[in-house]
């Protein structure tokens, strides 16, 4: 399982003359690897990961999964090679949590029978500590308990690939501490995870690699402690960004010129 | 338990782990909210149920239809039954169905819980092309202003489809908030534009036109011609939209998720637009424009358990069909010997159920 983006062009919206969030990006990910995808507000995390999952054709340049370019791949196989897990979700109709788990395995397990799949579901929200809720609407949860439903909806999908679009973004710490216990032995078993955060420390401890947009077309890419510096997050975020470097750790925070 | 796929050792893996942490505080959910709440604790097996309502339900309403007059109650004459009640109860259930299955179909693909063929402009449509064909067509031409309902009503949503494309996330686009609201409010526009041409057609009618034409205002059964299009308009819409009704589920739930998952989301979705639009046609056809049968059927069936595409299409038919044989049957009997428009009785019940919907929603 290996993605490779060869002189990725990519503009706001895929359309021609929008704005240029991605100039020219040329990177592998590997079976083993997080990356975190990091950059401001607007710089394209979001499209990236759409033109990634194969919703969004690139202005330039290709996306090959496997050796093969993503739009040449049928929309089923292409489900079983990545899940993506978008940022927001509006549920207009009332569904249980199991049963919104359960689409993805219908839509790509038809042998499983029905008991089988809900036991399935049921058993992915407990990986992401929601299985008390799995006969509750899912409008009805907080947003970062609707958020461990969807993870668990991508996970259960069974791709090796997981494109996620702010994972952790309504979670508490102990379920960013979840997650990330769960993304590391995704990728320890042989998946590849890109997620785009914007908290720097959950970034550090939770990456092997990172691609730093900084929304005018750059991109930084490498292995995390390369990527993950004091100067180039400056750069990228347009302010001060201190780093502590502790126990082997890296510790990032804003530094303030004028604290209150 | 665990995934029987051994292509996959990420899964197989994982399905081993233990849950580490995060496992003190767990809130289980109880009735939090009061819109819908309920709905999940309508456990029981609905399908059995609902299918024993449904075989119990639809024939007693059938024969209620046919048991009600604006003579009185009781067996008519076997010519009146024949020639005047059976076709009248049979246009009454399929025009119920039709308008509900469109209703529920167009909820799903617009993602809006509010769609309904009338709110969408669907019906208005389906009124100016029958009216037009009624002032402009030949006389003698067969069926003509059916025909003419059918265009309109594919029309009207070519244009709120095309209209509204944009916002609803250019097709599949990584829009987040799929326009839902603007696909809404384009439909009442093509539904005010629609009511303004009815208004000027109107105007340019002599009296002997005016008569057929408020018949196709008001929704109402007494001038039904033939009951059998509307059956086949159900029947070729549910063969359509059923057999991948669960992807319709999905496309609910996110149509660029369900992208993601593999399913044709454009293809599905103009196939169930267009199976809604044969319905709502057909059914404007028969009895001309009867509002809020296809936003209400839908919710009925949904509160009953019935949440799934699959079951929530044929159950909101047979919901709509008794439905509307129920209101045509007060209709005809509220003031006997006169008869009310079925519109006016389905209207006085979806208007206020409506207005619940819209404003617990918001609650």
């Amino acid at each position: 399982m290996s993605l490779r983006l060869e002189n990725l062009r990519l503009n706001a919206g895929g359309k021609p003359d929008g704005r240029s969030l991605i100039a020219d990006l040329s990177l592998s990910m590997n079976p083993g690897e997080r990356w975190v995808l990091l950059g401001p507000n607007g710089a394209g995390k979001s499209t990236l990961l759409v033109a990634l999952a194969g919703l969004l054709p690139p202005n330039a340049g290709s996306i090959l999964l496997h050796g093969k370019p993503l739009a040449g791949w049928p929309g089923e196989a292409l489900a079983r090679q990545r899940a993506w897990c978008p940022q927001f979700w509006l549920d207009p109709f009332p569904v249980s949590a199991w049963e919104t788990v359960a689409c993805a395995l219908f839509a790509l397990h038809p042998e499983h029978s029905a008991p089988a799949v809900e036991a399935l579901a049921r058993h992915w929200l407990s990986e992401f500590d929601v299985d008390h809720l799995a006969d509750t609407d899912v409008r009805m949860l907080s947003g970062g308990e609707r958020q461990r439903i969807a993870l668990a909806t991508a996970c259960a999908q069974g791709a090796p690939l997981l494109l996620l679009d702010e994972p952790s973004s309504h979670l508490d710490w102990s379920h960013q501490a979840l997650l990330q216990e769960r993304l590391k032995r995704w990728s320890a078993d042989g998946g590849t995870v890109l997620t785009a955060v914007h908290d720097l420390n959950l970034a550090w401890t939770l990456a092997t690699h990172a691609l730093l947009l900084d929304g005018l077309g750059g991109a930084v890419h490498g292995p995390r402690d390369d990527v993950l510096q004091a100067d180039r997050l400056s750069a990228a975020f347009g302010i001060p960004v201190s780093m502590r470097e502790e126990n082997d750790a890296r510790w990032f925070r804003v530094a303030l010129e004028n604290p209150l | 338990m665990g995934s029987e796929r051994s292509d996959n050792p990420p899964i197989k893996k994982f399905l081993a782990t233990k849950r580490p942490l995060a496992n003190n505080r767990r809130v289980t959910r109880k009735a939090a909210n009061p819109p819908y709440a309920f709905v999940m604790t309508l456990k029981p097996p609905p399908l059995p149920l609902a299918l024993l309502l449904a075989a119990f339900g639809v024939p007693a309403a059938l024969l209620l239809g046919l048991l009600s007059g604006s003579a009185g109650w009781g067996w008519p004459s076997e010519e009146i039954l024949w020639l005047i009640r059976v076709p009248r109860v049979l246009a009454a259930f399929g025009t119920g169905a039709a308008l509900a299955l469109a209703g529920a179909l167009i909820q799903l693909v617009t993602r809006n819980p509010l769609g309904d063929p009338h709110v969408l402009g669907v019906t208005s449509g389906a009124s100016v092309g029958a009216l037009l064909m009624l002032l402009l067509a030949p006389a003698g031409l067969l069926l003509a202003p059916e025909l003419g309902a059918v265009l309109g009503a594919l029309g009207a949503m070519s244009l709120v489809f095309a209209l509204a494309w944009r916002s609803m996330g250019r097709g599949l686009a990584p829009s987040a908030q799929p326009g839902t609201v603007i696909v809404l409010l384009v439909g009442v526009m093509i539904g005010a534009a629609c009511s303004a041409v009815v208004s000027f057609m109107l105007a340019m009618a002599n009296d002997l036109q005016l008569r057929s034409i408020v018949f196709w205002l008001l929704g109402d059964l007494n001038g039904a011609a033939l009951w059998w299009p509307v059956w086949v308009a159900v029947g070729l819409a549910l063969l359509l939209a059923w057999p991948r009704a669960q992807e319709l589920d999905w496309i609910a739930r996110g149509d660029a998720w369900a992208w993601t998952l593999g399913v044709p989301v454009a293809k599905r979705r103009r196939i169930a637009i267009f199976a809604a639009c044969l319905a709502t046609g057909a059914a404007v056809a028969t009895a001309g424009s009867i509002g809020f049968v296809g936003l209400v059927a839908p919710h009925i069936v949904r509160l009953t358990g019935l949440r799934h595409a699959r079951m929530l299409l044929p159950f909101s038919a047979l919901f709509g069909g008794v439905f509307l044989v129920l209101a045509d049957t007060v209709a005809r009997t509220i003031i006997a010997p006169a008869q009310l428009p079925v519109g006016v009785i389905s209207a006085s019940v979806g208007v206020p159920l409506f207005l619940m919907l819209l404003l617990r929603r918001r609650a």
